[in-house]
């Protein structure tokens, strides 16, 4: 067996790499030890793949990768200089998608046949995920690899309340995790990334995946991956996330509109993996003062929000802020109109986008508290359950969103 | 006498028709130049119309941020708000010129400085225009950053964010005027610091809670860096 041990930190540029089948971009901030452990895994992974790890972590250093050239196991070289370089790491949606753009460039200097993203961490903390999320791209010709997180019931909610279901019920495939963090995109679909970027088409390189292959009829494929490591969240500080998070979604469902209006009901998706079950579960909110803002809103805001809810919904909202905190239920039906009236009111520029994002606060507050009421409840249903009737609301209302999207003058209930 | 008092009459009476004649030219001048101006002001607006019309002015309008121009403007249309005000504009134009038209000294000068004073005019409707603007525009900031701190007088900060821009904006349309100045600012001294201060009051009486947010608020982030990333919550 030819063999090539190499003790010394695995480094190479771009040019001496040359290519590889395989780019695993590691966002998110690992110890060297940990890259180090992960790019021996994917040593391990059969066949004569080339893999090239992105990691570019200034303060440590390269990690000491021992790389292996063989026949039958993937060599593995580190390639730190194709990441942009910056003092101030990206954060947000918007300055993600700038580095997942870079991470997609540097995929097509290498020749790529797929790329990995890694933006978060797992609890189990195991390096072996990068290879579970990049198998399906080339064992199964998946297109795009989406994770599957198991979740607590208050982690991930924007995601759990708004993005995931609405992409469910706008293009007809019940993805879980649509906005990532951590993706698989093979080559076909990086490449449309990078071609819609060039002429001029404002992709968001982070949220706009998920719509993209789904509108082009891609084949995407989820993995269980278990759970996920979340901050602890600010829920006084939900405007800012709000106003970061949901614009490219409402884009996306602007350009997409022909597509999705076609689109009826839902099928679920190719899952890979098993499914990971948690014992302990995310500690209570408080969801007094979540109350407290939604009524607060509902008093002050009244004359924002009539400018992209119809008349019946502001009666409801106002008919819920009279309630005493314990009674507090924001129903389903309700809260999918209202998030589908704010798309429109996003789509048509009804007010400043970003203050219209952010009237929506108390809103997406009043919906957590009545979420967390629900859970409370003796005999309540599993986060699990109560979030697939969610999803079925959000089916079930976008006869609702298609009259008010055609006809948002004529159809004003 | 009688022939004295008749010829005084005849007199008065040619000079008031020979007057009167002299007036007629500038008098028919001036509706010509009504009909005329009226004409090209029905034109213009035409076209400006239908060029803002074609351009989607309204809605792009919304994206510059000026949306609430549209709850001033005649039917919510700000492209028939520009339109009509520059069909004005040319009445107007033409109803000067008109009047220069009677040769008259007065009616001269009295043109001229209308003319001279129109860039002022101008000058002051475009602060009032942009004060009332950017008013609303940081009414609404303040209300909605208020409501997501929960503070219970945000609808209060709102309105005095409001006024303070409006006042400041009056004032300086009225400087521009060149209207009793000292007067002006005189006044505007006393408006301007008695909002500021009767926000400081009914703020800083009741801040209690807001400081205490602020502070809580701030340790929350020092204990926990990349609270507000948005990737955490997806």
């Amino acid at each position: 067996m030819e063999a090539e041990q190499t003790l010394q930190p695995m480094e190479r540029t771009a040019e001496q790499t040359g290519s590889a089948d395989l780019v695993v971009a590691v966002l998110s901030e690992f110890d060297s030890n940990t890259i180090a452990k992960m790019c021996d895994e994917l040593r391990m992974v059969p066949g004569a793949l080339r893999i090239a790890v992105l990691h570019d972590d200034q303060q440590n250093g390269p990690p000491p990768v021992a790389s292996e050239i063989t026949q039958d196991r993937a060599s593995v070289f580190l390639v730190p200089s194709l990441l942009p370089k910056s003092d101030v790491p990206a954060t947000g949606v918007v300055g993600m998608s700038a580095t997942y753009q870079s991470v997609f460039a540097a995929a097509e200097k290498l020749h790529a046949r797929g790329c990995c993203i890694i933006a978060s961490k797992l609890e189990a903390g195991t390096p072996r995920w990068a290879w579970r999320i990049a198998q399906p791209l080339f064992e199964r010709d998946a297109d795009l690899v989406l994770p599957h997180y198991a979740r607590r019931k208050f982690e991930g909610l924007l995601n759990a309340c708004i993005v995931a279901p609405m992409m469910r019920a706008l293009y007809g495939k019940r993805v879980n995790n649509p906005m990532g963090p951590d993706f698989g995109v093979s080559q076909r679909l990086f490449q449309k990334m990078l071609g819609a970027r060039a002429t001029g088409d404002q992709l968001n390189s982070l949220a706009s995946l998920t719509p993209t292959a789904l509108s082009q009829n891609l084949q995407i494929i989820e993995v269980n991956v278990g759970p996920r490591i979340y901050a602890p969240t600010n829920w006084s500080n939900m405007s800012s996330v709000l106003a970061d998070v949901l614009p490219p979604v409402f884009v996306d469902m602007e350009r997409n509109a022909p597509f999705w209006q076609r689109t009826r009901a839902s099928v679920p998706l190719s899952v890979v993996g098993e499914t990971f079950h948690l014992d302990e579960d995310s500690p209570a909110v408080d969801t007094r003062t979540m109350i407290e803002s939604f009524q607060l809103g509902a008093r002050e805001l009244q004359e924002i929000w009539g400018l992209v809810l119809p008349p019946s919904s502001l009666f409801e909202l106002r008919k819920l802020s009279r309630l005493p905190v314990e009674q507090f239920r924001l129903p389903d039906e309700l809260w999918v109109r209202i998030v589908y009236d704010f798309a429109l009111g996003h789509r048509l520029r009804t007010i400043s986008r970003d203050h219209l994002l952010r009237s929506m606060t108390p809103l997406y507050l009043g919906w957590v508290a009545s979420y967390a009421h629900d859970l409370t409840l003796a005999g309540a249903m599993s986060p699990a359950r109560r979030l697939e009737s969610l999803s079925l609301a959000y089916e079930a209302g976008k006869s609702y969103l298609v009259s008010r999207w055609r006809w948002p003058d004529r159809f004003n209930p | 006498m009688w022939e004295q008092i008749k010829q005084a009459l005849v007199d008065s009476t040619t000079h008031f028709l020979t007057r009167f004649a002299h007036l007629l030219p500038g008098l028919a001048a001036l509706i010509l130049a009504l009909f005329v101006s009226a004409v090209f002001a029905w034109i213009l607006t035409a076209i400006v119309r239908r060029v803002l019309a074609s351009l989607h002015f309204d809605e792009r309008l919304g994206g510059w941020g000026f949306s609430s121009l549209a709850e001033w403007s005649p039917m919510k249309s700000p492209t028939r708000l520009i339109s009509r005000s520059v069909g004005a504009l040319v009445i107007v134009s033409g109803f000067l010129i008109g009047i220069a038209a009677f040769d008259l000294d007065w009616t001269y000068l009295f043109v001229q400085k209308m003319f001279s004073y129109i860039p002022d005019v101008l000058a002051a409707l475009l602060v009032l225009f942009v004060g009332n603007v950017l008013a609303r525009f940081l009414a609404r900031s303040v209300l909605i950053g208020a409501v997501n701190l929960n503070l219970q007088y945000a609808r209060f900060l709102s309105i005095g964010v409001k006024w303070i821009v409006i006042v400041l904006a009056f004032a300086m349309a009225l400087e521009h005027l060149r209207i009793a100045p000292g007067i002006v600012e005189l006044a505007f001294g006393i408006l301007f610091g008695g909002i500021v201060l009767t926000l400081a009051l009914a703020v800083g009486l009741s801040s209690k809670d807001l400081i205490a947010k602020s502070v809580e608020r701030d340790v929350k982030k020092a204990s926990s860096e990349g609270v507000e990333d948005p990737l955490g919550h997806l």
